[in-house]
C-alpha cells in the first residue's frame, strides 16, 4: 500500500529519540449498512474509514500518533510526533522488510459485488418471518452491515503483513406489546466471510422467527424472582459469562499491569477441573477471526484453561515486554485511532461430558438462562453483570414457566470454580467487545453449562 | 483536495446527477493525550482525524455516504444516489437552509492553551498527587491521563446553510488503584475543561468513591427506599435517553407513545433539554437548526418529546434542535444537548437524613446490557451503602437493582439540588442530581 522506501523512512524516523521498536500500521476499511423498521427501509449508509499510526516502544513505554492522511509528508510526521514522546539518542535501526506475511479474504462474494437490492431482500425475509410468528409482533427493527476490513503492518523488525477481514452481522430485534407493557426478542447472527454467509451459514428467516418467539415469550413471563439458585445457561451466546467473568481478566492489559484476580496465578486451578477454555483466533470465516493480529503476528489456538489450570494469559507485545511471557497472535484494535492491545477472538468453553437434559433435571429450583444478553466486568475485582434476555424458572427439575428482566451477577473466579456441568455440543455467536483499543468482533461460546449457585437480579416475587 | 474543493465538486456532481439537494457534515480534530504512570511517560498519543459525510437529497429521500479519504467524489455521490433510491419511508426529510444562529458564550478550556510540556507536567502531577493523596493508593491504572482535543465542524448544504464551530475540549481523568489488606479497588473521576485548580478536586472524588467499596457485603434480598447518587441517576437516565426521542415514539418504539399531556413522573421531576448552558452551550444541532431550549418534563407532565428536522415535521411541530449524530459517518438520529433533570432545594446530605432506613446507591454497572430503553424495564448490577436512621453504616456490593424506568419517574420523591453530568460531556450530554426513590427491588443474600 506505501512504497518500501517510505515504510523505510517511516519506521526510521520513529526511532530518532531513542525507542527500540516501531512500527507502522495502515488501515482502510469500507463498510454498508441499512436498518429497515416495521418493514421499511429507513436509512442507508457507505462508510469508507482509512488512515494510519506509528508507534514507537522504549522498553514497557509507548508513544502512538495518527493521522487519517497517509501522504509520505504526514506518515513521517506521524513518525516524529511518536518519537517526540522520548528524548534520547538514537539506539536502534529499522531493519529492512525481510518478512512479508499475506492474509487472503474468507469472502467467495464479496460485498462490493452485492447491490442494495440484495440487502433490502435479506432485511424484508427476516422483518416478514418475524412479523408472520405472531400477532403481538407489534415492531420490528432489522439492521444489517458487513464491512471489508484491510490492514497493513510493518515493523523496524523487518515483518510485513497484510490481512483482508470480511465481516457481515444481520441482527433483528422484534417488540411484543399489549397492555401498555413491551418486550423485546434479539437474534444477530454474524460471520467473517463475504454475502455467502446468508446462503451458507444464516437462515435468514429463522433469524426473524427466533426474535419474535423470545419477545412473545417474554411478554407472557411473570417477573424472574430474586436470589442466590443454581444456574443452567445454555450454548452460544451464553459463553459470554467466560468472555466477561474470566478472560477479560487473562488481557495483558490488565495482567500486565497487576490489576487482574488472575496475576501470578498461571499453572493453578482457577476453575472446576472439568473446565476447558480456548481462545482461536484461527478459525476460518468466524467472527472474531484474522489471519494475523495487528501487530503482524499469525493469529493462534491458546489453550487458556486445562481442566481447570490456567495455562496461558492473552499478550500482545507490549504485555509480552511488561510480562516477561511470550507473544500469543492476540494483539487487536478497532481501527488506526487506537495503538493495538492484547483482546480476544473467538472465545469459549470446550465440550464436556455431560447430558444437556440431566443437569436441568437434577438442579432442583433455579434458573434456565436460555438466551444471554450482554455484560461487562470490573477485571481488577472481577464482578461481572449479564443480563439475561430469555430465562425459565425451573422446580423440582423441571421447567415451571419463562421469567422476564433476570440478571446474573457474581464474581469470576469465583463462579469457575462453581461450574459442575459442560454439555458435549458447543456453538458461538458474535458480540462487539469494547476495551482499550476500542470496539472489536469477538465471538463467544460454550456447551449448556451449569453453576451451582450464582445471584440472580430480578423484581419478582415466589412463582 | 481540502475540504473546501472536495464540498464543492461533491455539491456540484449531486445536483448534476439529479438531487434535490446536498449537504457535507464534516468534522476534523486535532488531539493529544498523555498517561504518566510510575513518573514516567507511559502512553502518548497524537491524533488527527478529518471525516466528511454527505447527504444527498433524491425524490424526497435521503441517501448518506461517509469518507476520511477526499479523493474520489465521483463515487462518494454514487454511494449516495444508490443509498436514497433504496429508501421506502415515506416520511419528507427535509435539510436546513440559510439561517441565523444566537450568539453563545465562549467557553474557558484552560488547558486547550496549554503546551505540550505543560501537559505532560500536569499528568505527572496527577499520578504525584493522587499517589500521596491517601496511603492506601498503590498505584494508577492506565485511564489516568490528560486528554485534549480541538473539534472544527462543518454543515454545508446546497440550500445555502453554512453552519460551522469550533470547539476545545480537554478532560482528565483520575484512576486510582487502592489495597487495604487483601482488597483492591479501583477509583475513577473526571472532569470536562478543567482548569488546574479543579485537578485536587477529581482526585479526591476517584479516592473517596473507591475507599467506598472495601469491606462490601450483600444485604439481602428485598425491597428498598433509596437514594440514587448524582452520577449513578445521570448513567440511568442517559441509558433511558431515547424513550423521549420523537423517532423512537414515532416507531412504536418508546412508551411514551401518546402520553404528552399526561403525567409520567412524581410532580418534583422537570426535565429540561437546554443548549444554552454556559459550560457546554451550541448555536446550533447535527442538522445545523439553530439551537432552542426545551422542557421535556415540567413538573411531572410530559411537555414535549424532541425532534430533528423529519421528525417535527411528521409531528406537525417545530423542530427542537436535537438532531445528532453518533459519529460524524452516522445518519441524522436524535441527540441531547444538555439534557437533565432540574435541582430540586435539598443536597445529598439533607436526602440522606430524610432516606433514614435503606441504600445510598453509587454506582450501576452494565447499563448496556442490563437495561430496555423499549420496554423500560432495568436490572443492573450496583454499589453503594447501606443506611440506617439517616447515616450510613456499611458498604454494600454483589447487588442488583431492578425495576421499570417509568415507574421509578413517578416514585421519586425528592430531587437534590446537585447536578452532576454523565461522562462523555463535551457534545451531547445527559445529567441529573441526586434523585431519593420509594422502592426498588433489590436481590443480594
Amino acid at each position: 500500500m506505501v512504497k518500501s522506501s517510505i515504510v523505510s523512512a517511516v519506521l526510521d524516523e520513529a526511532l530518532k529519540t531513542g525507542g527500540d521498536f516501531s512500527e507502522l500500521y495502515l488501515q482502510d476499511t469500507e463498510s454498508n449498512s441499512m436498518r429497515m423498521i416495521n418493514g421499511v427501509v429507513e436509512t442507508a449508509n457507505y462508510e469508507r474509514e482509512a488512515g494510519a499510526g506509528v508507534r514507537v516502544l522504549k522498553g514497557t513505554k509507548s508513544a502512538y500518533a495518527y493521522s487519517v492522511d497517509t501522504s509520505e509528508a504526514a506518515l513521517i510526521a506521524c513518525a516524529r510526533a511518536a518519537a517526540s514522546a522520548f528524548n534520547g539518542m538514537k539506539d536502534f535501526e529499522a531493519k529492512s522488510i525481510c518478512v512479508d506475511r499475506i492474509g487472503r479474504s474468507w469472502a467467495k462474494q464479496p460485498f462490493a459485488e452485492i447491490g442494495n437490492s440484495d440487502r433490502v431482500e435479506l432485511l424484508r425475509r427476516a422483518t416478514e418471518a418475524a412479523k408472520n410468528q405472531s400477532d403481538e409482533i407489534t415492531q420490528t427493527i432489522a439492521a444489517y452491515m458487513d464491512f471489508d476490513h484491510r490492514t497493513w503492518v510493518y515493523n523496524s523488525e523487518g515483518l510485513h503483513a497484510e490481512d483482508r477481514r470480511p465481516r457481515t452481522r444481520l441482527a433483528v430485534q422484534a417488540v411484543a406489546m399489549a397492555n401498555g407493557e413491551a418486550q423485546t426478542g434479539s437474534v444477530s447472527p454474524g460471520y467473517g466471510v463475504g454475502f455467502e454467509a446468508y446462503k451458507d451459514k444464516i437462515d435468514v428467516e429463522a433469524v426473524g422467527r427466533e426474535a419474535a418467539k423470545t419477545a412473545v415469550t417474554m411478554l407472557h413471563a411473570p417477573e424472574c424472582p430474586a436470589g442466590k439458585v443454581p444456574v443452567v445457561i445454555d450454548g452460544g451466546f451464553g459463553g459470554v459469562i467466560l468472555h466477561e467473568a474470566c478472560v477479560h481478566g487473562l488481557e495483558a492489559t490488565s495482567v500486565g499491569r497487576g490489576s487482574s484476580v488472575f496475576c501470578g496465578k498461571l499453572g493453578q486451578q482457577i476453575a472446576s477441573p472439568i473446565v476447558n477454555a480456548v481462545d482461536d483466533g484461527t478459525l476460518p470465516g468466524e467472527w472474531g477471526s484474522m489471519h494475523f493480529d495487528d501487530e503482524g503476528n499469525p493469529a493462534q489456538r491458546n489453550l487458556l484453561i486445562e481442566n481447570g489450570i490456567l495455562k496461558t494469559y492473552l499478550v500482545d507485545r507490549l504485555g509480552s515486554r511488561l510480562m516477561d511471557h511470550p507473544m500469543t497472535g492476540s494483539s487487536r484494535r478497532e481501527n488506526y485511532t487506537y495503538a493495538p492491545t492484547s483482546r480476544m477472538t473467538n472465545t469459549f468453553f470446550a465440550p464436556g461430558s455431560d447430558d444437556e437434559e440431566e443437569m436441568i433435571r437434577t438442579m432442583g429450583e433455579g434458573l434456565f438462562a436460555a438466551k444471554m444478553g450482554g455484560g461487562s466486568v470490573n477485571p481488577l475485582t472481577g464482578e461481572f453483570n449479564f443480563a439475561v434476555s430469555e430465562a425459565y424458572w425451573v422446580r423440582d427439575g423441571k421447567i415451571l414457566c419463562p421469567v422476564r428482566g433476570a440478571t446474573l451477577i457474581g464474581k469470576g473466579a469465583e463462579v469457575l470454580m462453581k461450574i459442575d456441568r459442560i454439555g458435549r455440543r458447543m456453538w458461538m455467536a458474535p458480540g462487539m467487545c469494547g476495551s482499550l483499543s476500542g470496539s472489536i468482533p469477538t465471538n463467544v461460546g460454550q456447551p449448556r453449562i451449569r453453576v451451582s449457585e450464582i445471584v440472580v437480579g430480578g423484581k419478582g416475587g415466589a412463582l | 483536495m481540502t475540504f473546501s474543493e472536495f464540498r464543492d465538486i461533491l455539491f456540484k456532481l449531486a445536483l448534476e446527477k439529479g438531487c434535490e439537494s446536498a449537504e457535507v457534515y464534516a468534522s476534523s480534530s486535532e488531539g493529544f493525550s498523555v498517561t504518566v504512570l510510575d513518573s514516567e511517560i507511559n502512553k502518548y498519543s497524537v491524533e488527527q482525524t478529518n471525516g466528511l459525510n454527505l447527504r444527498v437529497l433524491v425524490n424526497g429521500r435521503n441517501g448518506y455516504a461517509y469518507t476520511e479519504v477526499f479523493e474520489d467524489p465521483e463515487e462518494l455521490v454514487r454511494h449516495a444516489i444508490d443509498n436514497a433510491a433504496v429508501i421506502e419511508s415515506t416520511d419528507v426529510m427535509p435539510m436546513q437552509g440559510a439561517c441565523e444562529y444566537p450568539e453563545i458564550p465562549d467557553v474557558t478550556d484552560p488547558l486547550g492553551a496549554f503546551d505540550e510540556k505543560e501537559k505532560i507536567e500536569l499528568a505527572r502531577r496527577l499520578e504525584k498527587d493522587t499517589l500521596a493523596f491517601d496511603s492506601r493508593v498503590t498505584r494508577c491504572d492506565q485511564y489516568n491521563s490528560v486528554n485534549t482535543s480541538v473539534i472544527k465542524t462543518h454543515i454545508h448544504n446546497t440550500l445555502g446553510l453554512a453552519a460551522d464551530s469550533e470547539q476545545s475540549i480537554s478532560y482528565v481523568i483520575v484512576n486510582p488503584i487502592l489495597r487495604e489488606g487483601e482488597e483492591e479497588h479501583m477509583g475513577f473521576g473526571f472532569k470536562f475543561r478543567p482548569s488546574p485548580d479543579d485537578i485536587p478536586g477529581v482526585i479526591k472524588e476517584s479516592v473517596e468513591n473507591a475507599l467506598l467499596e472495601f469491606n462490601a457485603s450483600p444485604v439481602d434480598s428485598g425491597e428498598y427506599r433509596i437514594l440514587l447518587r448524582n452520577d449513578a441517576a445521570a448513567d440511568l437516565i442517559a441509558s433511558f435517553f431515547s424513550m423521549f426521542s420523537a423517532e423512537s415514539v414515532q416507531k412504536g418504539l418508546s412508551l411514551l407513545n401518546g402520553k404528552l399531556g399526561e403525567t409520567i413522573a412524581a410532580p418534583c421531576v422537570s426535565i429540561v433539554d437546554d443548549p444554552f448552558l454556559a459550560d457546554n452551550p451550541r448555536a446550533f444541532d447535527g442538522e445545523g437548526v439553530p439551537s432552542e431550549k426545551t422542557d421535556v418534563i415540567k413538573d411531572g407532565v410530559l411537555a414535549s418529546y424532541l425532534y430533528n428536522l423529519k421528525t417535527a415535521l411528521k409531528d406537525g411541530v417545530k423542530s427542537t434542535s436535537n438532531a445528532g449524530r453518533p459519529s460524524v459517518a452516522s445518519p441524522v438520529g436524535i441527540a441531547p444537548s444538555n439534557f437533565y433533570i432540574t435541582a430540586g432545594e435539598k443536597s445529598f446530605d439533607e436526602l440522606k437524613k430524610e432516606l433514614g432506613s435503606g441504600l445510598i446507591i453509587t454506582e450501576l454497572s452494565g447499563l448496556h446490557a442490563g437495561l430496555n430503553p423499549v420496554s423500560g424495564d432495568f436490572s443492573l448490577i450496583a454499589k453503594g451503602q447501606l443506611v440506617e436512621n439517616g447515616e450510613a453504616v456499611r458498604s454494600v456490593d454483589q447487588i442488583t437493582c431492578a425495576g421499570n424506568f417509568l415507574t421509578l419517574m413517578h416514585d421519586i420523591e425528592a430531587v437534590g439540588n446537585d447536578i452532576r453530568w454523565s461522562f462523555g460531556g463535551g457534545f451531547g450530554r445527559v445529567g441529573s442530581p441526586c434523585l431519593l426513590i420509594k422502592k426498588v427491588v433489590v436481590s443480594g443474600k
